[in-house]
């Protein structure tokens, strides 16, 4: 599950279907159009550099999975580099024929490979085999070489833990049936088992050209940096990649030149790809240059300037994003796609006075989310979220649902001081908390914008209850480590956000509320939930008991995909607000991004949550 | 600002009003060296006047300096008086009104009527902030500058009077604070210091004010220790603390009652410069995000919340608290210049 880092996103899906209206719909995909032409270089910057430096089986953030997707790597399934509603969140084949073919008891997944595939320099002609795949997976299992990844997702296979433990010589559930099949096997059902395949991790590695048998192929010796020795499969590579030399001893090897850390980030076209056997990626521009380093207000003048193209990981701030609505020269420019995340004050449920759910239902009917909205760029910035998953993760069947609603959402203080009354903290049941434990309460937050103005709104909120918050603010990282780490006692985390990883219910699941995931050695349930007694008692936390979703969340896992998984998600994402209400969601946000005058063909890929590289062309190709 | 014989003369008048007499006729402190003023007037006799009076008709003919007094003055009393200001205005510093004063893009709107100077990104009027600023501003800048001064004292009277090893000590600690890379040592401390509630040393140094206020101290005092300590230097030698010491006065008397009266004039002046680098200091760091605590509203604070580009289309959030930070550090500096050319006559403007 990838955290967010820079949401600050400021348009809400009433903006989107204005826009799309006035302007003819700007955020789909201008497919068909003649006009496209290819070549040109798309100029870039990136705020921040990537967190595993390109390596495939660490990388856990939403940036860098965009830049497989687009252009880099591409999986036996893929995305169409899509909005949600023109496919983008459901996965496709790509380096894969076919759908995967499953036997009957859900446990066999097959796979069946495109013809005339070949990975990218310096390896033009090695074909992409089967047994590729199986590397990826040897890389995803060894703690070395997936250290900071997602390689829960793959424990499901069989054999793949054991291997991981140093306890077998493989992973006895993936067998490359031939150079065209693979076939792997699952220890329980696991209806999202695709989506699994569609991620980075399991990007093919070629072998070694000096010892073909090496369980870990080209990337034996790379624990540490593969990501700099990458070979493509996608559209483009690093730049330099032709020189990689896999024949001489890891360490001798020099890394491509096209990637700087820190510094900037080069692709050029990969010579082995060919369109022909990849219908989503149409691979308009010649090159994608990257610097790294600067801030939003730069790209955002720079993106006026056409300096740079559009922004990437950043977004529009509100005055420019108030420039080009209200411009009818610039509103074509201008583009908002919901971001399948959603922002969130989590409690810690285990430190009073959030050990009480009345006080949390308090909380929930006290904050003003309006406002919070507001703050974040208005009505425009994205919907209201009264739920933990994104509506469009669960057919929409929670849209409506809000258990601790209030008029406009601007918070109902009434309600909230009634839900204090319940508490244990109000001795006098006045629906203010008189216990002690009700001030200064340890919060944490963001101390970039607009973190500091949305925490005196919500000090504000909160006043009345009784509740006074002592709120320090860190540096977006250190925030989060404040927020996960059991032992810092952080009652109140009012900066974090959530993006799923793929469009399955259970990306919001386990990471988020699995008592597996209580940091500091994991990761991201700040809310305690399912918390183990000992480890409570270890923290010196006043309570040991605290609710426990783990049962829950499996059997949603187990479900086959389908409406009863969605369902079953729906189900938990309702327990979760009434009965556990480690939570006050606040927005399901969109993001909002400008573009240069010479950007066409702008596409949103739902799956990262990003522009889609391979999608944009420059207007005459870039001449 | 140096003069050792004006300041000698200042000693009199604090040290002891039997002095007064003495005072006219010491030709140093006569008319003839002071400003035009004072030696402008047709007078056939001497007339009396104490070293208080000559500095107060040489400081009001300051117009600047005068200015600035009434302008701390006012701000000083905008400071005392801020709650009863915001309960005027009916908004509180921390209260938010984002329905009212923001539009639909979350941006802030300008002065108006019930806004004076409009409101910031979080929907709060602006110009209580300011308000409640100045005291903040105000507070953080006379604290740090009344630790600096007392430790500055002690430290340069102890260095001055002892010399010898006490001086080296002293003065090598001068050297090594003054060496260090200020603003980074100060981002450091009040970022461990305030990172958790329970503060850093065992809870000595606990996040807030105060804490800001200690850590501009701490590399405000080595300036005052060394004028002191210079001062006293020469002061040491002079008959008037020989005469003391023949009488048997002891060493913390003779530093205390005969030496520091003598150099309280170089102080208030020196203390008077420090109080605009105080209020700048505290400024910074609270513009670098480390200062006074996040509910606290500072000058710095604001300018930093207009300096993400929002400025360009909210020039209120910018140029209002910079108004004040500018005109507050104006007028702390035109009275620190006016009291160093009426305290020290030899310094002609």
């Amino acid at each position: 599950m990838r955290r967010y880092t820079k949401l600050l996103a400021l348009v809400s899906v009433l903006g989107i279907i204005a826009t799309a209206c006035a302007q003819g719909g700007p955020e789909g995909t201008q497919t068909g159009d003649q006009n496209l032409q290819p070549g040109g270089t798309l100029e870039l910057n990136l705020l921040g550099d990537v967190s595993a430096a390109f390596d495939p089986q660490k990388e856990y953030y939403s940036v860098t999975w965009e830049f497989y997707r687009c252009c880099l790597l591409r999986t036996l399934m893929s995305y169409r580099g899509t909005p949600t509603e023109e496919g983008g969140t459901e996965i496709v084949p790509d380096l894969a024929a076919d759908q995967p073919t499953v036997s009957d008891d859900g446990l066999t997944w097959t796979f069946t490979l495109k013809d005339g595939l070949n990975f990218g320099p310096p390896f033009e002609d090695v074909p992409i085999t089967a047994a590729d795949f199986a590397r990826a997976l040897r890389r995803e299992a060894d703690p070395e070489g997936s250290s900071g990844g997602y390689n829960f997702y793959y424990s499901v296979i069989e054999g793949f833990d054991e291997y991981a433990a140093g306890d077998a010589d493989d992973i006895s559930g993936v067998t490359a049936v031939d150079d065209k099949t693979l076939e792997v096997k699952l220890t329980r059902e696991a209806g999202d088992f695709g989506y699994r395949m569609a991620m980075h991790a399991t990007a093919p590695i070629p072998p070694s050209p000096t010892d073909p048998e090496a369980p870990l192929g080209a990337a034996t010796g790379h624990d540490k940096d593969y990501g700099r020795f990458l070979v493509a499969s996608g559209p483009y590579m690093f730049e330099g990649s032709e020189n990689l030399d896999f024949t001489a001893a890891p360490k001798q090897q020099d890394p491509v030149s096209g990637y700087e850390p820190g510094k900037s980030i080069t692709f050029v076209r990969n010579p082995s790809w060919s369109a022909d056997t990849d219908e989503n990626r149409p691979a308009y521009v010649d090159r994608i240059e990257f610097s790294i380093g600067g801030t939003e207000e730069d790209n955002a003048n720079q993106v006026d300037q056409g300096i740079l193209d559009m922004q990437f990981d950043g977004v529009a701030p509100p005055q420019q994003v108030r420039q080009y609505q209200q411009d009818p020269n610039l509103s074509d420019q201008i583009f908002i796609n919901p971001s399948d995340a959603v922002r969130y004050l989590s409690f810690n449920i285990a430190q009073p006075p959030f050990d009480d759910i009345n006080v949390r239902k308090a909380v929930n009917f006290a904050i003003d989310k309006e406002g919070m909205r507001r703050i974040r760029g208005g009505p425009l910035v994205g919907e209201i979220a009264n739920h933990i998953m994104v509506d469009s993760l669960q057919n929409n069947e929670l849209k409506d649902y809000n258990p601790y609603p209030s008029p406009n959402n601007q918070g109902d203080i009434e309600a909230a001081k009634a839900a204090m009354k319940e508490s244990k903290y109000d001795t006098n049941g006045d629906g203010v908390c008189d216990d002690p434990v009700c001030q200064d309460v340890l919060a944490v937050t963001d101390e970039a914008d607009p973190y500091p103005d949305q925490a005196a709104l919500i000090s504000s909120n909160l006043e009345p209850l009784g509740i006074t918050l002592d709120i320090k603010s860190f540096e977006r990282t250190t925030m989060y480590d404040k927020c996960n780490d059991i032992g810092a006692h952080t009652a109140f985390c009012l900066a974090p956000g959530w993006g799923k990883d793929y469009a399955d219910g259970t990306t919001f699941g386990e990471p988020l509320f699995g008592s597996g995931a209580i940091g500091p050695d994991a990761c991201c349930n700040y809310a305690l939930v399912g918390a183990a007694a000992e480890d409570l008692a270890k923290a010196e936390y006043p309570t040991t008991d605290v609710p426990n979703v783990d049962d829950a969340l499996t059997a949603c896992d187990e479900t086959p995909a389908g409406d009863d998984r969605v369902s079953c998600w729906a189900a938990v994402d309702k327990d979760l607000m009434e009965n556990v209400v480690p939570w006050v969601p606040y927005l399901f946000d969109n993001y909002v991004r400008t573009v240069s005058e010479r950007v066409q063909n702008y596409t949103f890929d739902q799956f990262a949550g990003l522009p889609a590289l391979e999608k944009v062309a420059l207007s005459g190709g870039g001449a | 600002m140096r003069g050792a014989a004006n300041i000698a003369s200042a000693r009199r008048s604090l040290g002891g009003r039997e002095a007064l007499a003495q005072v006219a006729s010491e030709p140093i402190v006569g008319t003839g060296l002071g400003p035009e003023g004072a030696a402008g007037e047709p007078s056939a006799q001497v007339v009396g006047r104490s070293p208080w009076q000559l500095f107060w008709r040489r400081f009001r003919q300051d117009k600047f300096a005068f200015a600035g007094i009434i302008f701390i003055v006012l701000m000083v009393g905008l400071a005392v008086a801020a709650p009863l200001i915001a309960r005027l205005v009916g908004h509180g510093p921390n209260q938010l009104f984002l329905y009212e004063t923001t539009d639909e893009f979350g941006l802030p709107k300008g002065p108006h009527a019930a806004f004076f100077f409009g409101s910031d990104t979080a929907g709060r009027d602006l110009f209580v902030r300011v308000v409640y600023g100045a005291r903040t501003s105000l507070i953080v800048a006379f604290f740090a500058t009344g630790i600096s001064v007392v430790i500055g004292v002690i430290m340069g009277l102890l260095a001055g009077y002892y010399r010898g090893k006490i001086d080296t000590f002293v003065s090598r600690i001068i050297d090594i604070v003054m060496s260090l890379p200020i603003l980074l040592l100060a981002l450091g401390l009040v970022a461990a210091c305030g990172a958790s509630k329970v503060g850093c040393l065992g809870g000595a140094l606990k996040p807030g004010l105060l804490l800001v206020s200690y850590v501009i101290a701490l590399f405000n005092w080595p300036y005052i220790a060394r004028i002191v300590r210079g001062q006293v230097l020469s002061l040491r030698e002079k008959e008037f603390v020989e005469s003391a010491r023949a009488q048997g006065s002891g060493d913390l008397r003779i530093m205390f009652r005969e030496v520091l009266p003598n150099v309280v004039a170089p102080i208030i002046v020196y203390s008077t410069l420090i109080i605009p680098n105080n209020i700048l200091f505290e400024a910074a760091l609270s513009f670098l995000g480390i200062g006074v605590p996040i509910n606290v509203p500072s000058w710095g604070k604001m300018l930093s919340d207009a300096g993400q580009g929002i400025f360009v289309v909210a020039w209120w959030m910018m140029v209002f608290p910079g108004l004040f930070l500018f005109i507050t550090t104006l007028a702390f500096n035109l009275v620190g210049d006016g009291l160093r050319d009426a305290l020290d006559p030899r310094t002609g403007r």
